[in-house]
Order: structure tokens, then sequence, then C-alpha cells
């Protein structure tokens, strides 16, 4: 089992590094550097203007040095200030001056997640706040998906070819095939719009008193999440990954009940909710839990839509931020974010399975 | 913002030749007061010219109180002569004031000014600064805090710091002049101009004008925010959100006048209007930065009537003559007479501006002169290229994915080709589109107005200045601009303007279809907060009824 996470944790430090260096080589072309440049000093500064502030900023050292900053396996750069001063990557991340105060090193290894140039802050309290943010999404994403999607699934599941089956399979393909780019945008015309939708036949019926039933833009929920302004952004999300639980459940569970065991209950008169809650179930949701904790990461793809459709400003808005803005040291470190996330889950789904399933063993 | 003292018995004598002119009818009323107080006229004076009373700035006070919620892009702070979009400096507009301020009816009027007097041939200005003024650290505001601003304008050792091109009669070798600034007392300095530059006060106007005390350094004017303005910044997240508050520990020198609400809160909804539109409904914001196209009706029909400012911004839809085959005069003229102009404002811009005539002089600037526009003449432009033996080029237009910007593109493009030359359409995201956007061969750069017309010219398309992304060269060009430049007469200038502007049509320097129309939807609870030409968001005067 140790020999087991120490062989994941691992990977996942290799998988971080990979990862981190692709995007670092990305995000360095020059022609990016040069947006950034332009970004951070004005949009209408010269070559010449382009060059100073990329040279002052130290981005002009060979990119795998810089890369090795940023890890911390090697001295970040400094350079005398005209005032007397010293100034560089240490000292700017210490907010310091005085020559020989800062650390040689100062990188991931250190510590130091470095700075955003997109929003002038600390990269690790910019991903902290946001990721909090979309944890808040995520949890309610999956207290509306997984419930829902595993009694789908096992309703569907119980009596195969039945009618039951049939609409809730077509419910479910239809929900999984509809992106968030498109439902998202249909929620929002159908239920938080004045002028089309069911929001105005409630307001002229007197249901509601506001001019729109749900609101289509989550910015408020950062202050205070209310049923109102979060609805629309996770069922968004949850449907998405609803439909493809539940597929999912539904195959495991019409595999279950073909079982022996379950006819042989059947034939000792055990009564048919019986035989689905007690012996059928938990047999069916060792390939959902699977894929519930596959789905965890690949939700993080969702939030990117959702959150910047309803502008939420979560971990997935924040990506999309920093690639718009070529935003070096946050793109990074969402990177590290991600690769964690992916093999967390898969790391918590590989466990649980054991415990669900005795006969795998981990070793 | 008009009690200052009146000065009509020093009234500039060109200014009561356009008070003649404008009783003639030779002048709209807004060009004289553009013209009158650029020459430090004070407004009521300059009505009073005309035989008016100036009009009241307010039909309607509002109540002290209150919250405001509008949605604006919120970017990253930095230092403020470095600023290159207006949103960075409506968010500080609550405590870093201006010298001197852009009206909606084209005059300029003090603010940390009381009055300014230009000389005969606008050499040299004399500035009064308003007495009482304190910053809301309890210092005063002196002559020489003005002058240490205007010091820091002229520094072009910045990156970015655009201030310096617009205060170039007074700047040398990148910095401020010696003797360029004399302190006469505490309240009053002089400025001696190296040549006569009437656009000197008005572009103190300008966004990244903002006055800020001498002990401000480094990037952050939130983070650090003394100012003389009634307000003062709660938080600033960039890409969120910021709010700003009444600042109850210091008194304003324009008491009484304003500063009406508690609180202003800036949303930042991102670049997709369609989440304002969302937001709106839901109820969250009271009004909008700027809108564009047709959000400015849907935001009508649920309740935000829109504002309307007339301004002289406009898309320049340009050629870079660096490059081939836009070296070729015939080419930009045949392409220029591809195009008929109407019909890019109506496709482009869902006709909410007026024409314009491919010089980039608008009529609303006091010099214009009619001097008419290119003929379009699309079978002759078909002939030309083909004269050219460019009858199987392919052209090719670039431009920004924004909606409208995208639009205007595209009709111009629709109308090229359909004159049977050959042009390809390119739509770049934003992330990519401003990373080589100087040196693209063929594309659009929006511009927003200049009170003046010399004003877009000098900026735009002087031999080698860095907005010149038409890469416009003319010698006799250059000439005929310092020329104007130092003609505070704008009928004399008009003279000059007109064979400036022959010559931009001669050249074909760009294609600028239209002068837009732009507007903001506000609640109709919301007063004072009309859309303003310039994008100013000047909270410090918006209330709530």
């Amino acid at each position: 089992m140790l020999l087991f996470l120490a062989r994941r944790i691992g990977v996942m430090l290799f998988t971080a590094l990979c990862l981190t260096f692709v995007v670092f080589y990305l995000t360095n072309l020059p022609a990016k550097l040069e947006t950034l440049a332009k970004t951070q000093a004005g949009s209408r500064i010269s070559d010449a203007e382009v060059a100073s502030w990329l040279d002052r900023n130290g981005y002009n050292q060979p990119m795998l040095t810089r890369y090795g900053e940023w890890l911390g396996v090697v001295p970040g750069w400094t350079r005398e200030e005209a005032d007397g001063g010293m100034t560089g990557r240490c000292y700017r991340l210490a907010d310091i001056s005085e020559p020989g105060a800062a650390p040689d090193r100062c990188g991931l290894l250190q510590g130091y997640w470095g700075n955003s140039t997109r929003f002038r802050a600390d990269v690790a309290d910019v991903i902290t706040a946001r990721l909090g943010a979309t944890g808040i999404l995520m949890l309610w994403v999956l207290i509306v998906m997984v419930p829902m999607a595993l009694l789908v699934g096992v309703l569907a599941g119980m009596r195969e070819g039945s009618r039951t089956d049939r609409s809730l399979s077509t419910f479910a393909i239809a929900s999984t095939a509809t992106p968030e780019y498109v439902s998202g945008v249909v929620f929002i015309a159908l239920l938080a719009s004045s002028a089309v939708g069911i929001s105005p036949l409630l307001v002229s019926w007197g249901v509601i008193e506001g001019p729109v039933l749900f609101q289509g833009n989550a910015r408020s929920a950062l202050e205070k999440i209310t049923f109102w302004n979060f609805f629309l952004p996770v069922m968004t999300i949850a449907l998405y990954g609803m439909g493809y639980v539940a597929r999912i459940t539904r195959a495991s569970m019409t595999e279950v009940m073909t079982q022996q065991y379950i006819r042989t209950a059947r034939l000792k008169g055990v009564s048919f909710p019986n035989i689905v809650l007690r012996h059928a179930l938990r047999n069916a949701l060792i390939a959902p839990f699977t894929v519930i904790m596959l789905q965890i990461p690949w939700l993080l793809n969702g939030v990117v839509i959702v959150e910047v459709l309803f502008s939420y400003p979560g971990f997935g808005w924040v990506l999309f931020e920093a690639a718009a803005n070529n935003d070096i040291e946050l793109l990074l470190a969402a990177s590290v974010v991600a690769v964690v996330v992916v093999l967390l889950t898969q790391l918590i789904s590989d466990i649980g399975y054991v415990y669900l399933n005795p006969r795998i063993r981990i070793s | 913002m008009t009690d200052q003292k009146s000065n009509a018995p020093k009234v500039h004598h060109a200014a009561k030749r356009y008070a003649q002119e404008c009783r003639k009818g030779q002048l709209s009323r807004r060009e004289f007061m553009t013209r009158a107080t650029a020459l430090g006229v004070a407004a009521p004076a300059a009505y009073g010219l005309l035989g008016l009373a100036a009009p009241e700035a307010k039909a309607q006070t509002p109540q002290m109180g209150g919250t405001l919620r509008i949605q604006m892009d919120i970017k990253a702070q930095r230092d403020p002569r470095t600023w290159d979009w207006s949103e960075l400096a409506n968010v500080c507009r609550g405590w870093l004031e201006y010298l001197v301020s852009y009206e909606r009816d084209g005059s300029v009027q003090p603010v940390l000014l009381e009055s300014w007097e230009a000389n005969d041939d606008a050499t040299e200005f004399t500035l009064n600064v308003r007495p009482g003024v304190k910053w809301n650290n309890g210092d005063d505001l002196t002559a020489e805090h003005v002058a240490h601003n205007i010091e820091r304008w002229c520094d072009a050792s910045v990156e970015g710091n655009s201030m310096a091109g617009r205060m170039s009669s007074i700047s040398e070798d990148g910095k401020l002049r010696d003797g360029a600034i004399e302190i006469v007392d505490d309240l009053t300095l002089r400025l001696h101009l190296s040549s006569p530059d009437i656009a000197i006060i008005v572009n103190m106007t300008d966004y990244p004008a903002a006055v800020v005390h001498p002990s401000f350094t480094g990037d952050d004017p939130v983070a650090n925010p003394i100012g003389t303005g009634p307000y003062r910044p709660v938080s600033h997240d960039t890409g969120i959100g910021a709010v700003i508050e009444r600042n109850p520990d210091h008194t304003w020198w324009n008491e009484g006048n304003g500063a009406y609400l508690d609180r202003i809160e800036f949303v930042d909804l991102g670049t997709d209007p369609a989440a304002w539109m969302a937001a709106a409904e839901g109820g969250e914001i009271d009004m909008t930065y700027q809108t564009t196209g047709d959000f400015v009706d849907l935001l009508e029909m649920i309740g935000m009537p829109a504002t309307e400012a007339i301004t002289a911004a406009t898309l320049a839809v340009r050629f870079n003559q660096d490059n081939a085959p836009y070296d070729n005069v015939n080419v930009r003229r045949a392409l220029q007479m591809a195009v008929d102009n109407q019909i890019v404002l109506e496709l482009g811009y869902n006709d909410r501006g007026t024409v314009a005539e491919n010089h980039h002089v608008c009529p609303i600037h006091p010099e214009y002169a009619d001097i008419g526009a290119t003929p379009f003449d699309p079978g002759e432009a078909r002939a030309m290229i083909e004269a050219e033996g460019l009858g199987d080029h392919e052209f090719e237009l670039i431009s920004i994915d924004d909606d409208w910007q995208a639009a205007t593109c595209d009709s111009v493009a629709a109308q090229i080709r359909a004159a049977g030359i050959n042009i390809k359409r390119t739509i770049l995201p934003g992330a990519t589109f401003w990373n080589d956007w100087l040196n693209y061969p063929f594309s659009s750069t929006e511009w927003n107005m200049r009170p003046l017309g010399v004003q877009v010219l000098n900026l735009a398309y002087r031999s080698g200045v860095a907005w010149n992304e038409a890469g416009f060269a003319n010698a006799e060009f250059d000439a005929l601009l310092d020329q104007a430049n130092g003609i505070p007469d704008a009928d004399e200038r008009r003279e000059v303007m007109a064979q400036i502007q022959q010559l931009m049509l001669d050249e074909g320097v760009l294609i600028q279809p239209y002068w837009r129309s732009l507007y903001r939807n506000a609640r109709p609870n919301v007063l004072n907060a009309e859309m303003h030409p310039t994008f100013e968001v000047r909270y410090q005067s918006y209330g709530l009824s």
C-alpha cells in the first residue's frame, strides 16, 4: 500500500514536471513574451520598449534557466538598481531592495508560486481564493449530480428494455450530448430573461415578483449564494455529467441484474425492491464510483465554460483569464493544481475500489 | 465646477471673433464652446459672449446617499501617466482629479485650475491653481505640485508614458525643458512653449493626466490613494470589481456640488455583452460603462434607457504604407474608392453615427474644412487595381474579434470583393491581435476622440510617431501640421486644415468610414450619468433620484 502510494506520488510529480515544462515553453515563446510586455507596459509601446521591459524584468535569459528559477533549482536573477538597491526575482517576490536580504533561490521548492501579471497579486493567493469559489460550485454540482445520476441509472437498469429504461436512457443521452455552452445559453434564455422564456409568463401570472425567475449571472454568488443565483450554473454542469454517470450506472446495473445470484434470490422469493437495494446495488456501484471520480477532473473543463458564461470567478475563470493574458506563473500554478486534482481523484478511486470490491488488492 | 471668478474682461480676442461667427451661424455652438474655452475663456463667459446664460448644469438634484453598480472592466492598476484604457482612469476619478475637464457640450472646464490664459500666439499659458484645494492627507494643493505633475508627464523615459507626446511643446530630450515652467507664486505658474501649441490645455483633459500627490511613486494609485477628490477606494480586484466609498475624513473643495453617492461598485463581467444583459435582467447592475450594437436597444427594452454622446471616435481601417502593395498610392486610393462609407456605417455600426470622409477630421472639430469625400466608384477601383498589375492579388484585411470592429471590417471587405478585387478577411482573438497589430499591412484601429482636429493628426499620422500604424510619412504633411499647430484662430487654421485633409485624401491614407456615436444604458433613477464622449465615468457627480 505504501509502495503504491509512493509510486503514485512519484508519477504525479513527474507528470506535473512535464506538464509545467510544456506550459512554460508555450507561454515563453518570443511572441507570447511580447504580448505580455504590451499588456503590462501599454499596448502602444515600441519594439525597443518591449525589449527593455523584457530585459529589466528578467525575461531575456535562456528558457531553461528561467524554468529552473521558477522551480527553485537555479538562483533567481538579480540586478543592481541605480539607487544602490538590488532588484531581482527574489527581491520582488519578497518585496525588498536591500542587497543580500533576499534568498538566493525562490521557486516552487522554496514555496514561492510567483506573481500573477494579470492580477498583480501573489499566485498562491489568487489560486486559493479562486479554488475556494470553484470548490463550492463543485460541491453543489456533486450534491445534485451524483444522487440524480445514480437514481436514474439504477431505475433504468433494473429492468432492461422496460418503458422506464427507454425514457430515462433517452433523457440521459440527451443531457450528456448537450455541451455546457449550449445548455447554459438555453437555460439563460428560458429561465433568466425578462423578454423570452417562462419568466414573463410567471410575472404576468403573478407567481414571481422580480423580472426574472433565476439570475442569469452568478457574480452575486461570490458574496452570498442563494438558490436563485446559483441554480443555473450548478444545473448546467450537473446535467452534463449526470447523463454520462447515469449511463454507466445503468450498464453496470443491467449486468448485475443478469447475474446468477440475482436469479437465485428471485427464485427464493426475495421481493424485487429488496433484490435491488440489498443484493444488486453495491455491486452495481463499483463502475460508477470510478467514473464519478474520473468525472471530477473532467468537470474542471466544464467549469471553464460555465464560470466564464455566468461570470463566476472561480478556478476555470482564472484559467481563462490567465490564458487570455499570457499570465505565465498563474498558468503554471493552475497546471500544477490540475495535475494534482486529476491524480488525487484517481488515487481515491483506486483505493475506494478496494473497499467496494474485496477481490481487488492493492500491493 | 462653474463657480470660478469671471475673467470676462480679459477675453481672448479670437474668442470674440468666434462669438460673432457663432451668432451669424457660421459656427455651431458646440464648436464655439470648444474653441473659446481652449483659449481660457470660462464657460459662463463664453456663453455670455453669445448673449446667453450658461445652461443649468443639473435639471434635477440627486438625493444624498445610495449605491450605484456599474459594469466596467477592472484592469490591473498602474502609474496614471501610462494608463492606456479609460477604465483605469475611471476607477480613480473619485480621488484623482484633473486640472481641467472636457465636457459633453464641447467646452473645457476648470477643475483643479481656477482659470488659465493664453497669449496671442499660443506660446505662453498662465495657469491659476484653484485656491483652497486640499489633498486628502491634509496638504494644500500648490503650483509646485502642479509643476511636479507636468514634469512627470514630460518624462518620456517611462515606458508607455503617453502624456510625453502630448507635452512635446514643453519637453526636450524626453524630459521637461529647463525653464519651460515658471512658478510665479504659490497658486500661479506659467508655461513657456517652444512652439505654439493650441492643444496643450485640452491635452490635460485626457485620462492619463490625473493629478497625483508629489509623494506618489510606484504604480498603484489604488494602494496609495492620496488625491484631492471626495472618494476613496475600498477594494480593487482585477477582473472582478472595485468598490469606492465617500471619504469621511476629507473635505472636498467642491463640497455640496457632487459626491452624492455613498458607494460605487464597479462590476467586471467580462467582455461579453450577453453577460451584462443577464446581470442587468437579474438586477445586479444599474448602468453600463458603454453599450454597443444591438445591446443598446436590448437594454432599453428591459428598462434601462440609453444616453448618446456624439463624438469624433472612429474606426480607422488603415493601410500600413511600409508594406507592399500598400506603399503604392494608387492601390490605397482604389481600395478607398471601392467602399461606400454610408453602407459601412449601416452594416458595421447599425447606423449609429455619421458618415466620415477618410481624412480623420470630424465636423465637430472646430477647424474642420468641408472638402468633400472620396468618390465611390467600384468600377474605377477595379480598373486601377488591374492597372497596377494586382488583378489576381489577394488582399487581406485583419481585425480583432470585437463585435462592431469585425462587422465594420466585414462590410469594408465585402464591398471591396463586390468591386471585383480579391480580398481575404482574417479575424484574430485579442490575445493574438495586439501582439503585432502595429505592423499588419491592412487592419483597423479604434480611435477615441480628441477635442481638436489637429490632435489626432499629430498623434497618428505625423512621420515616425509612436501611434502611426498607417506608416504615413510625408514631409509636406508634417510641415502643414506644424503650421496648423501654431494657429490659435480656428478659421485661419481651417485654411491650412483644408490642405491637410486634401493631402490625406490624395495620399489615400486610410478608409475611415464613420464617426461613432457612443451609448450607455442606465436605470431611470440614475442622474447625471449621461454617456461622455471620452468615456469618462465621473461618478463624483452621479446620483440617484
